[in-house]
């Protein structure tokens, strides 16, 4: 009985160090992941959202991005943008939320590859946009690519991933320019 | 708590239970899905419920006319679209009318107006080509085109 104790008492111990170890040094994944959570819930707003408060998230979803940033968002029919740089991002989320009623950003699927170096990462996912007022979401495949920096792991590229490609359908596109501004 | 006259046979029951749940979500054996839009009108109205499974795929290969789900970078939103064309074929619009390998392809499905022009492409070996039921709107405005063997999650079950 007091060996079975013992051996119980071992796993708990054991268990509890992995955790631990888990919890305090946690791999570039699991830290990519939580930060694409964090700014899916900050670039998410409701109305209501007073001019200091949309001025500090503005700026605080600027910070998951290096400066040197490239967006490069390319939905067919929905929307074409680029933006370069920090500055940009924040502006732009700025516009977004003085323009907006509401929005609701969602990572559903994350798919991170970290490379050997663990210098920089590529998270393969899918965004679902939806804006208030709006009865359909935008749904896009996205490549988000991660930089290690002093201030932590930096968004530097964005760009749309066309899941389904088509040479034809550029050419409708092609044909029939309908660019709409974010 | 009921747990059976063998406690133990339920115990082995409730393992083998939870194990192919598991298996089935994991292998997409039967999915549940939701319909969002009007791509693949009038065959799957918007907001409709229907389900997904892989298992038709473990025997064969995915066949012209079935509807399809996609995946993205998984498999919590996905494209629901229909196969009209497959690997090595060549596939073009013309008057409305889908074109494989410049034949005239029929499609019972298909009930909306079309009037889509689009030049010949060639698929490569792991390539179907998806389009929606609904081809009302111009092309710009519908998803469709080239879809991997690897985002074919699995077909669709009324």
């Amino acid at each position: 009985m007091k060996n079975v104790s013992s051996f119980i008492l071992l796993a708990a111990l054991v268990a509890l160090g992995v955790w631990l170890w888990f919890v305090l040094s946690p791999s570039p994944e699991r830290i990519i992941r939580q930060r694409l959570t964090k700014l899916a819930r900050t670039a998410s707003f409701s109305s209501g959202e007073g001019n200091l408060a949309r001025l500090a998230a503005a700026e605080d979803i600027a910070g998951y991005f290096a400066t040197n940033v490239e967006v490069d968002i390319n939905v067919p029919g929905r929307v074409q943008h680029t933006l370069m740089g920090r500055a940009e991002i924040q502006q732009a989320a700025l516009g977004a939320r003085e323009r907006l009623r509401g929005l609701t950003v969602k990572f559903p699927d994350i798919n991170i590859t970290v490379a050997p170096d663990k210098q920089s990462a590529v998270a393969d996912l899918t965004i679902v946009v939806n804006i208030a007022g709006d009865r359909d979401s935008v749904v896009q495949e996205m490549k988000f690519t991660f930089q290690k920096t002093d201030d932590g792991w930096l968004i530097a590229r964005v760009e749309t991933v066309r899941t389904l490609s088509s040479a034809i359908l550029h050419f409708a596109l092609r044909r029939a320019p309908f660019i709409v501004p974010a | 708590m009921v747990i059976g006259r063998n406690p133990k046979v339920t115990l082995i029951r409730a393992a083998v239970l939870a194990v192919l749940c598991i298996l089935g979500y994991h292998f997409n054996t039967l999915r549940g899905i939701r319909v969002e839009g009007i791509s693949m009108l009038p065959t799957y109205q918007d907001s409709s419920a229907h389900f997904v499974s892989a298992v038709p795929y473990w025997w064969h290969e995915p066949q012209r006319g079935d509807a399809i789900s996609i995946r993205m970078a998984g498999v919590h939103e996905m494209y629901l679209k229909r196969i009209i064309a497959l690997p090595g074929e060549t596939v073009a619009f013309a008057n409305g009318r889908v074109l494989i390998n410049g034949e005239v392809l029929d499609e019972p499905y298909e009930k909306l107006p079309c009037d889509w022009n689009l030049p010949p492409e060639k698929l490569g070996p792991n390539e179907y080509f998806v389009v929606g039921d609904n081809r009302s709107m111009p092309p710009e405005n519908h998803t469709f085109g080239k879809a991997e063997r690897d985002h074919i999650v699995g077909e669709v079950i009324r």
